[in-house]
């Protein structure tokens, strides 16, 4: 199995590099993948936070506020996490070969997370925390439907 | 010699040969679902469906609260107080000195070490919380973000001393298998074979197993809940 997820990727890498997507290498993509790695880890705790406030019958609308933000410019920022040469070839990742195999279903899906963190943002804003609540449970589907399919499970 | 003759409809074999009851049915039922449930909640949280997950672990919960409590209230071999055996006894039993039905004095840890594994698993699951922090168990909000996330680390490493106690309790059952006990098919049917003089179960009362069931559920309900007023408002 992992050999042939190795050729998938092999192939995958092969056919997205030669179809002009800027692939990276080395230290570029040492330091892609750790900025990638950061970024999510960074959106997950404000997440976490983010379920407690809104589990609680009293939401902090500032913490709920700038958590939101900062969701939404890491989510700018994650459209140039994943360049071609950052797979789990490459080093230690959770990032499936899949991602490259099924470019065009992963832009679909980034984009969508991307929106919802927008409208969540948007909504956090606003000031209404039931509103911000719904949005919030929007963004967290984008979240669940890319990791099911294009994230391994991750051992610290 | 003797002829043997047919007495009424009863069967050409000595009485002692009849099947016997050895374990109940909500003992029976325990066993069953805990193994189904365990199976469950390894397949649906590595298949994406952490919400049927922690259902399953809830579900796990009931289970342990009323085997708990029909550990005091049950037939003679669910009851505790008939197999939590001292040392002396496990090495009677070692050295071949046991004679009655129920768990053996040495199956009877294997039973106490699963049950404290799985509420221990339990406990763990009720206060994490997953990776992305789209799941949480129930009492996640009564300990902070880090302690849910290393308790869903050792809740991850904890499964693999379940498994270990399967394991153990499958060789067990394969180990007797060979020396010619069959141990599954009274834990399907709950009767046995008894060898001549041991005395059967003696059943609990299904009204006490209706009380039993009615605080498991309970108690479950109120842990789903938040287990209030313990968690923060």
């Amino acid at each position: 199995m992992r050999i042939l997820q190795f050729v998938f990727a092999s192939v995958g890498m092969l056919v997205v590099a030669t179809a002009g997507t800027s692939a990276v290498s080395g230290a570029r993509a040492e330091q892609v993948m750790h900025e990638r790695h950061e970024g999510m880890e960074t959106i997950g705790k404000a997440f976490k936070a983010l379920h407690r406030e809104f589990d609680s019958s009293s939401p902090s609308v500032p913490t709920v506020k700038a958590f939101a933000a900062q969701i939404a410019n890491l989510a700018k920022r994650s459209s140039g996490w994943f360049p071609a040469g950052t797979g789990p070839d490459v080093g230690k990742t959770g990032a499936k070969p899949e991602i490259w195999q099924s470019p065009q279903d992963f832009a679909a899906k980034l984009t969508a997370f991307q929106k919802a963190a927008l409208v969540f943002n948007a909504a956090a804003a606003g000031g209404d925390m039931n509103a911000a609540k719904a949005r919030y449970a929007d963004l967290g589907g984008t979240c669940k439907a890319c990791h099911d399919k294009y994230r391994t499970e991750m051992h610290h | 010699m003797p002829r043997q003759v047919s007495d009424g409809d009863a069967p050409l074999r000595p009485h002692s040969g009849a099947r016997q009851p050895v374990w109940d049915l909500p003992v029976r039922l325990v066993h069953w679902l805990l193994a189904a449930l365990i199976a469950f909640s390894w397949w649906s949280v590595h298949n994406d469906h952490t919400d049927w997950h922690i259902w399953s672990g809830c579900a796990i919960l009931t289970l342990l609260i009323f085997r708990l409590l029909w550990g005091f209230a049950g037939s003679s071999t669910a009851r505790w107080s008939s197999f939590v055996r001292g040392p002396a006894s496990v090495f009677a039993h070692l050295r071949g000195r046991w004679n009655g039905i129920g768990h053996t004095p040495l199956g009877a840890l294997s039973v106490v070490a699963i049950f404290f594994a799985l509420a221990v698993q339990v406990g763990l699951g009720l206060v994490a919380e997953d990776e992305d922090g789209l799941y949480t168990g129930p009492l996640y909000r009564l300990v902070s973000i880090d302690t849910s996330d290393k308790a869903r680390d050792f809740h991850e490493l904890w499964f693999n001393v379940i498994l270990g106690l399967i394991l153990l309790h499958i060789a067990a059952i394969l180990f007797y298998r060979f020396r010619g006990k069959k141990l599954t098919m009274p834990m399907i049917t709950g009767r046995a074979v008894l060898t001549p003089g041991t005395r059967p179960m003696r059943p609990g009362r299904w009204w006490a197993a209706l009380i039993c069931s009615a605080i498991a559920l309970g108690v479950t309900r109120w842990v789903i809940a938040g287990a209030p007023p313990l968690s923060p408002p």
